[in-house]
């Protein structure tokens, strides 16, 4: 056991500290709240509209328990709704040329400025999902998210990609999962830089981990007889003669290459004016 | 011939550790008379018939204990040019290789306590040693590559050499083994040998010890001595072509011409092990206690240490991107 513990010191100090100090940086954060909600003008304290009877009762109550808490960690509200029905007669009805893919965002932002939703002033800061179980007549199913003020800021088109995948993962064979993590994934995303991170797939710690270990069983699984311990000079008598030593410029050539530069735009996610005159972020997906 | 003492009789050894010649049963320094034998297959104590193999320069007599040196071999064509004395005793060498099994971890714990030393040998080794004149010759083209940027176009820039060198490299004293008792590998994994402690051959370095004449002749074992040397010079050749982004030789030759051969013996301490029917031989350089062999792995053990090391992996990675996350 001596040697076990001795053979891997290193290894489990550096683990260790990393530990502490994340898990003291986890406490700091989630010690960390937001003032008191300024918006007096919402017309609803509800933040789950199960309007597609998607989940249990028991699921609605504890969503909306994670979402008080995390309302008060993000400073932002955060609205889940979730529908079974064609949207698209309401979609045209309010923008005539609205594609399928949109039928979503138009509800989710008329939905969130409709309720004044905001945590520091109506149409203000926070996020709302709606998920939309009908399949329309292409075929498909959406959902989209769409962000408000500081959310806005904050998430760019690939972070909302990011998010719907991560709920995506779950919503088939269990919503109230897939739910769960939209808010926490907003949380975290809102409460973290992760701007290094952002990019990193889930699996990689694991990947590494695997190859990791199968490295150490490769080398470790025979003994080598010994190392070669002799250098080069070991039989030299004296040191080398260097009796000639040229290096002789013939010519050079210098090639030119144009550098495309970005010409930037995040794509993907579309922002839009909201029917009550509040801007949206947002991106959606289908299924 | 046999070394045997004047004050009592006994045979007379080389102490690795006194550098001197020992009496071990009277505790004699320098007590030993040579007591010659000619040409003779008895031993020169006890009068038993000796077990002489192809290639042995001494033996030790079955019988009485005695190492008996075998005049014939160690003279004429057979005299070793120069001799490394053993610098490291048996019980040092015990010492050496139990703390080498110590520090292999993944060796079973029962290695030490259930194996059984099978055998025990201190043998001076023959060597052919090489003498080198090498002449080294490089021609090649090379290219520094530099790279930047001005506004919104990226400059690179190529510059074409003509590499040239000549070199001289004098190598001293390659060795290769001359015993075909020894694997190749391990004799050039024993390497390197100091040979500023080494001694005109006088046949008492080898009372106690085994000993063998050279198996093959210097000639049909240069090939092993010219690659070392020219590897060797390659390296040394590389090191001074530092500095290019790229080189692409057009011609290298490394001649080797040799000016000597000089036959040696090198010490080597030889230990077999004996674990779970299967043979285990180890052996250390007599000079500088350099260790070479394998022992058995505990396969269980590297997994359940590999196992450690993904958790640790794992967890240590997943804290350091969660920490990333937060800042």
């Amino acid at each position: 056991m001596r040697q076990y513990v001795r053979y891997f010191r290193w290894i489990f100090i550096v683990t260790g500290i990393l530990a502490v100090v994340y898990a003291g940086l986890h406490l700091l954060h989630s010690l960390r709240t937001f003032p008191e909600r300024t918006n007096e003008e919402c017309l609803t304290r509800q933040r789950v509209f199960d309007y597609g009877d998607i989940l249990s009762e028991a699921e609605e109550e504890k969503l909306a328990d994670l979402i008080a808490k995390r309302e008060r960690q993000t400073g932002c509200d955060i609205v889940l709704v979730t529908l079974n029905e064609s949207l698209k007669e309401y979609a045209r009805k309010k923008e005539p040329y609205v594609p399928y893919e949109e039928f979503v965002r138009v509800y989710a932002e008329d939905f969130y400025d409709s309720n004044a939703f905001g945590y520091d002033r109506p149409i203000g800061d926070g996020v709302l999902l709606v998920d939309n179980w009908y399949r329309e007549e292409d075929g498909r199913v959406y959902t989209w998210l769409s962000t408000v003020g500081r959310a806005e800021e904050k998430y760019t088109a690939a972070h909302i990609d990011h998010l719907l995948d991560n709920v995506y993962r779950y919503v088939e064979r269990d919503p109230y999962r897939a739910y769960k993590t939209y808010i926490n994934d907003f949380y975290h995303d809102m409460a973290g830089g992760g701007t290094f991170t952002f990019y990193l797939p889930y699996w990689l710690p694991l990947a590494v981990a695997a190859l990791s270990m199968l490295i150490f069983v490769v080398i470790h699984w025979s003994y080598k007889k010994g190392s070669k311990t002799v250098v080069p000079t070991a039989y030299v008598d004296g040191s080398p003669q260097m009796y000639k030593r040229e290096d002789v410029f013939i010519n050079k050539i210098v090639t030119k290459r144009h550098i495309q530069r970005s010409s930037g735009g995040s794509g993907g996610s579309g922002g839009g004016g909201g029917s009550h005159g509040g801007h949206h972020g947002g991106g959606g997906h289908s299924r | 011939m046999l070394f045997r003492c004047k004050n009592c009789g006994g045979n007379t050894v080389y102490s690795p550790e006194k550098g001197k010649m020992y009496c071990p049963h009277c505790d004699g320094i320098d007590s030993g008379e040579i007591e010659g034998a000619g040409i003779r297959a008895e031993c020169v104590n006890c009068g038993a018939p000796l077990e002489i193999k192809e290639y042995n320069s001494t033996c030790k007599c079955e019988y009485c204990g005695s190492y008996i040196i075998l005049d014939e071999r160690v003279e004429g064509e057979y005299r070793p040019r120069m001799v490394l004395p053993f610098q490291i005793g048996m019980k040092r060498a015990v010492e050496l290789l139990k703390e080498e099994f110590k520090s292999r971890v993944f060796t079973p714990g029962t290695f030490l306590a259930e194996s059984t030393l099978e055998e025990m040998k201190g043998m001076y080794v023959p060597f052919w040693l090489y003498d080198y004149k090498a002449d080294i010759n490089y021609i090649g083209k090379g290219t520094k590559v530099r790279v930047w940027t001005g506004g919104d176009t990226e400059y690179t820039e190529t510059s074409y050499y003509r590499v040239a060198r000549n070199m001289g490299i004098d190598f001293r004293k390659v060795p290769v083994d001359a015993s075909i008792a020894m694997p190749d590998d391990v004799m050039d994994l024993m390497e390197p040998f100091d040979y500023n402690a080494s001694k005109e051959f006088q046949a008492e370095y080898m009372s106690g010890f085994y000993g063998e004449i050279y198996n093959e002749g210097a000639d049909s074992l240069e090939e092993r001595a010219k690659r070392k040397a020219e590897n060797d010079a390659d390296v040394l050749l590389k090191d001074t072509l530092g500095g290019y982004t790229s080189l692409i030789p057009e011609r290298k030759d490394i001649c080797l011409s040799r000016k000597e051969a000089n036959y040696a013996l090198l010490p080597v301490w030889r230990y077999i092990y004996k674990y779970q029917e299967k043979d285990y031989p180890f052996y250390v350089n007599g000079q500088t206690g350099k260790i070479i062999g394998s022992t058995p792995v505990s396969r269980k053990k590297v997994l359940a240490y590999g196992g450690t090391v993904f958790a640790a992996v794992w967890m240590a990675l997943s804290f350091l991107i969660g920490i990333m996350e937060i800042l």
